[in-house]
């Protein structure tokens, strides 16, 4: 299965690549692979979607807590979920991570 | 640092579905308004605030049609684009050009017409707010869906429920009743919010704003008048959900209010009246604990207590908020602002009696831009 990267300086380390720390203002951002397994944060599920995606409604978007990282990343899902669900990355579609429960 | 630049004139259309009326006519009516209440000055430069009228109307060069078809002459004038902070940066960069020494008095406009268009269209349209280079925009984010999943996450760490957010939007349908120029002014009920369509779990049709046409507008001077602009400040912010360091703060609203407070030498204890950025009833709820009246994640007690009411110790959105006196993108900022004076004035819907201090934060984004004014009656 494909792997997540986080980005991290001074301590912070998020999915958004920067091109500066905001913290030190440095570009020494260093880079690294981590499990694409988390758990749900929190999450919404959609019924009013934008055109583009009109297609999947309704459909979950939620926010994964990755473990071994204090990184999240937004997923999109189709099961019925709740905080605390274990989820791991399914596929990588359109550029959106679509994750399933584990 | 205090601005030295008063509010002369504030002219505001009704918000609501204008068929018949074009984005130019409302932009050039609330202009006319305020040009007419600041006792008709000579105006040095103009500022628009708007998000969509090149992308849903095909218009853009506002700032030249306001000056061209009101007459004002060969004056400099631009367009302010913030998302749904527009109008709240245009009279920031209108103040800033005052204090600069630049102008002596300068018109800010705001305006938006979404109702002429179908609400995935609009929905698509406004998420041009959104980091489009981002797998979050790819998954399918909204913005109502952003604050759907900070309000489960709200459910979570607090004692809150979908209840409190229903409190929040009955109290601003509660204030719009009252306001004249609000787009709903239909009497509603706890139980009707909570049981409304779903839009996006577990935010309801009440719990978010509308769709509106309308237009704000404000003359501001050098010149003394009974409104100080005691602070005006501006941030941006996270871009990204996933990138947010606390899911639970939109640090924006909290550093934009910071500075505020700074630069006018105030608190929030200081503040009588205050307009915030309810987009949606969740965003009301983490922006009165950002700007300080409440303390974090305990901003539900006090809707519960009714502390936010009109009636209450920190009266929140006595206009109505974006919720039920509506939200025209790009006009929000400057109804806001024209709700605000109607306050210092004494003659506002809602009035809250003895009004001084008043605090008005308009959001664009999720939390990519905040702007704050604070005024004063002097
Ligand atoms: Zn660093």
């Amino acid at each position: 299965m494909k792997k997540l990267k986080v980005y991290f300086c001074c301590g912070h380390e998020t999915v958004v690549k920067r091109v500066y720390c905001p913290t030190c203002g440095t570009d020494g951002i260093s880079e690294r692979e981590v499990e694409d397994k988390g758990r749900i944060y929190s999450f919404t599920k959609i019924h009013v979607p934008p055109s583009e995606f009109a297609h999947l409604a309704p459909y979950y978007v939620a926010l994964v807590q990755l473990d071994g990282t204090n990184a999240k990343v937004t997923a999109r899902m189709t099961e019925d979920i709740a905080i605390g669900d274990k989820v791991e990355l399914f596929n990588v579609e359109d550029g959106a991570y679509v994750y399933k429960k584990a | 640092m205090t601005t030295n630049t008063y509010i002369h004139g504030i002219g505001m259309t009704k918000f609501g579905t204008h068929v018949d009326r074009t984005l130019k006519e409302l932009l050039l009516d609330a202009s006319r308004q305020a040009l007419e209440d600041a006792g008709r000055p000579k105006v040095d430069a103009v500022f628009v605030g708007n998000f969509l009228a090149g992308s849903m109307s095909n218009q853009e060069i506002l700032g030249a049609i306001v000056a061209n078809d009101l007459g004002l002459g060969f004056v400099p004038t631009a367009k302010v684009e913030g998302a749904c902070a527009s109008g709240g940066i245009a009279l920031r960069q209108a103040v800033l050009a005052v204090m600069s020494g630049e102008h002596d008095t300068v018109l800010v406009a705001g305006v938006e017409k979404m109702k002429h268009a179908k609400t995935a269209e609009v929905t698509q349209a406004i998420n041009a707010a959104m980091d489009t280079d981002s797998s979050e925009k790819s998954a399918g984010l909204t913005f109502p869906g952003f604050f759907g999943v900070l309000a489960n996450r709200y459910f979570h760490e607090t004692g809150a429920s979908k209840k409190h957010l229903a409190m929040v939007a009955l109290k601003n349908r509660e204030n719009a009743m009252n306001n004249s120029l609000a787009q709903f002014t239909k009497e509603t009920s706890l139980d009707e919010i909570m049981n409304a369509r779903m839009i996006t779990d577990p935010l309801g049709l009440f719990d978010c704003s509308p769709m509106t046409d309308g237009a704000a507008a404000l003359v501001i001077s050098r010149k003394p008048s009974g409104i100080h602009i005691k602070a005006s400040s501006l941030v941006s912010g996270p871009t990204q959900m996933q990138d947010a360091a606390d899911l639970l703060s939109i640090p924006a609203i909290g550093e934009s209010g910071r500075h505020a407070y700074e630069k006018a030498g105030l608190g929030p204890e200081d503040i009588d009246v205050v307009e915030i950025h309810d987009c949606f009833s969740m965003t009301e709820m983490i922006a009165i604990e950002e700007l300080g009246f409440f303390p974090r994640l305990e901003g539900w007690k006090a809707v519960e207590k009714g502390l936010t009411k009109a009636s209450g110790e920190k009266p929140v959105n006595t206009s109505g908020g974006l919720l039920s006196r509506g939200h025209p993108i790009g006009a929000t900022g400057l109804a806001q602002i024209y709700q605000l004076v109607r306050q210092l004035r004494g003659d506002a819907a809602n009035q809250v009696e003895g009004a001084r201090i008043a605090l008005a934060q308009n959001l664009g984004g999720t939390g990519s831009y905040s702007a704050v004014h604070i005024l004063e009656r002097v």
